[in-house]
């Protein structure tokens, strides 16, 4: 392993406090009316999420705005933002990954000297971009040189191990079986990966009508322990 | 130049206090009837027509709509648009709707039906001013087959982009290809069949009348599943599951009340279809 790859591996971490932790994009709903209740109806969910909304935003995203760092093509970049926060239609869901994208733009300055990166925080802070972590997280896996590819699996990855970290504390599940999960789930982010390289930027923002209409009806579920 | 099957343009004004067609134009498979106004507020209502009755194999739609200052306007379609069997090439509808200040547009289309080994697609673009207001609404069946078999068409793939003075504010697109998903399984239709989405963009809409619309709406039963956020400009996303064309309708008539109520003090107007 690269010592590089080990300075990606940081903001893979639960732990890392990006505001990830108050977020389950839906999950919660399901939890609260059952449909989600155990290790196999999480890991069910969890493989939609990945392959039905996850891919055609945030991943086409790391994979478009990779290419964009590459070319130096800036504009592309801010474009990315808008349209990843535009096709976020659930207001909770939209909102939190705002303040996510804000607070890891901040977390990450003070942890790297990457020009591009202030342009973008200052940016967020001027209202121009919105903020967005997978396009800090590209930005940040370009600087250190890690892959295009490289750089998707580990975006996708710290996703999966928050949601999971969250599933462990919302169901509950033990800890062995959130570990179970991740451990699992590793052919499913590699497939991702793979379907991320095939799909068409025509593709960006496709939505899966169920997980959709879960993250708007998160707003008016009763007892929340998440924010979306 | 891509030939295209049908073709209708139309742009609306307000000649003192009552929308007319400025300039309409069409050509091919699209037609619309004759002026309808249903009210005495002025509000204009055409029903769009494909005399085709159907969309076929490598047909392409356009459609352009612009509302000058101050019209007001609904579009609807005489019955639902039904796309046949494309076995070579998918049928593609774009349409551009132009809302200048404080003009008013519903539009509300039929139900889409696709048939078996349909490919749909479908862009609408929404260029509107700040002080536009727009009414949208699409239901998404789950199509018609011989042998009454669900979601037997290849691909439905609806693109919706709203600009706000020339800045795109909000993109919803969905792809529905039945065969390479679990249709009807968690986080796609979860047992529902059909599905609606409806847009209210407009400066006046907050958080009350969303929690009102909420109010309006929402009903704890297995009858329909509802989602209602607001958007990032003032306007509300509204997304619907259920089992029939009905039930989508009559929460659509809902919000559409309400909304009118709201903004313009009337009750919506019945749209006549035999």
């Amino acid at each position: 392993m690269t010592e590089n790859l080990l300075s990606l591996l940081q903001l893979c971490d639960s732990n890392f406090p990006t505001g990830a932790f108050s977020h389950s994009y839906g999950m919660e709903t399901y939890i609260q009316e059952d449909q989600i209740y155990d290790q196999a109806s999480f890991q069910q969910w969890l493989t939609v999420y990945v392959n039905e909304q996850l891919v055609y935003s945030d991943g086409l995203a790391c994979q478009i705005v990779y290419a964009a760092l590459v070319e130096e093509n800036d504009e592309r970049i801010w474009e990315m933002d808008r349209l990843l926060t535009v096709q976020n239609l659930p207001r909770e869901s939209r909102e939190g990954t705002k303040r996510i994208g804000e607070r890891m733009s901040m977390l990450i300055e003070s942890l790297y000297d990457i020009p591009l990166l202030s342009t973008y925080a200052k940016r967020i802070q001027e209202k121009r971009s919105n903020g967005h972590p997978a396009i800090v997280f590209t930005i940040v896996g370009h600087h250190l040189g890690v892959s295009s590819e490289s750089t998707i699996l580990y975006y996708l990855y710290s996703v999966v191990t928050s949601l999971v970290q969250n599933a462990v504390r919302a169901i509950p599940l033990g800890q062995t079986a959130g570990q179970q999960v991740i451990q699992q789930f590793q052919p499913t982010l590699l497939d991702a990966v793979e379907k991320i390289k095939q799909i068409e930027q025509d593709d960006f923002g496709i939505v899966s009508p169920g997980l959709e209409l879960a993250q708007m009806q998160h707003e008016r579920v009763g007892i929340r322990i998440f924010m979306s | 130049m891509v030939q295209m099957t049908g073709e209708l343009q139309m742009n609306l004004e307000d000649k003192q206090g009552r929308t007319i067609a400025k300039d309409a134009y069409f050509q091919g498979a699209l037609k619309v009837m004759r002026p309808i106004y249903l009210s005495k507020s002025g509000q204009v209502c055409y029903y769009i027509l494909n005399p085709g009755g159907g969309y076929l194999d490598g047909d392409r739609y356009k459609m352009r709509f612009s509302l000058e200052k101050q019209a007001r306007a609904t579009l609807t379609t005489q019955s639902s648009t039904k796309v046949y069997k494309t076995p070579t090439d998918h049928a593609y509808q774009e349409t551009e709707i132009i809302l200048k200040d404080g003009s008013y547009l519903e539009y509300l289309p039929d139900p889409l039906i696709a048939y078996r080994g349909a490919k749909y697609k479908q862009k609408n673009i929404f260029r509107m001013d700040r002080t536009s207001m727009l009414l949208y609404s699409d239901i998404i069946t789950p199509g018609w087959c011989p042998d009454g078999k669900h979601f037997s068409y290849d691909l439905v793939q609806l693109v919706n982009e709203f600009y706000l003075e020339d800045e795109l504010v909000v993109f919803d697109h969905l792809k529905l290809t039945p065969s390479n998903q679990q249709i009807h399984g968690l986080g796609f239709m979860e047992g529902y069949t059909h599905l609606g989405s409806m847009f209210v963009i407009g400066e006046k809409v907050d958080n009350s009348l969303l929690d009102r619309l909420y109010d309006a709406m929402y009903e704890k039963t297995d009858a329909y599943q509802i989602g209602l956020s607001k958007l990032p400009i003032p306007g509300v996303a509204i997304r619907i599951m259920a089992n029939s064309t009905q039930v989508i309708e009559r929460l659509f008539s809902t919000c559409h009340t309400l909304i009118t109520s709201e903004w313009f003090g009337t009750q919506p107007s019945f749209l006549r279809k035999y």
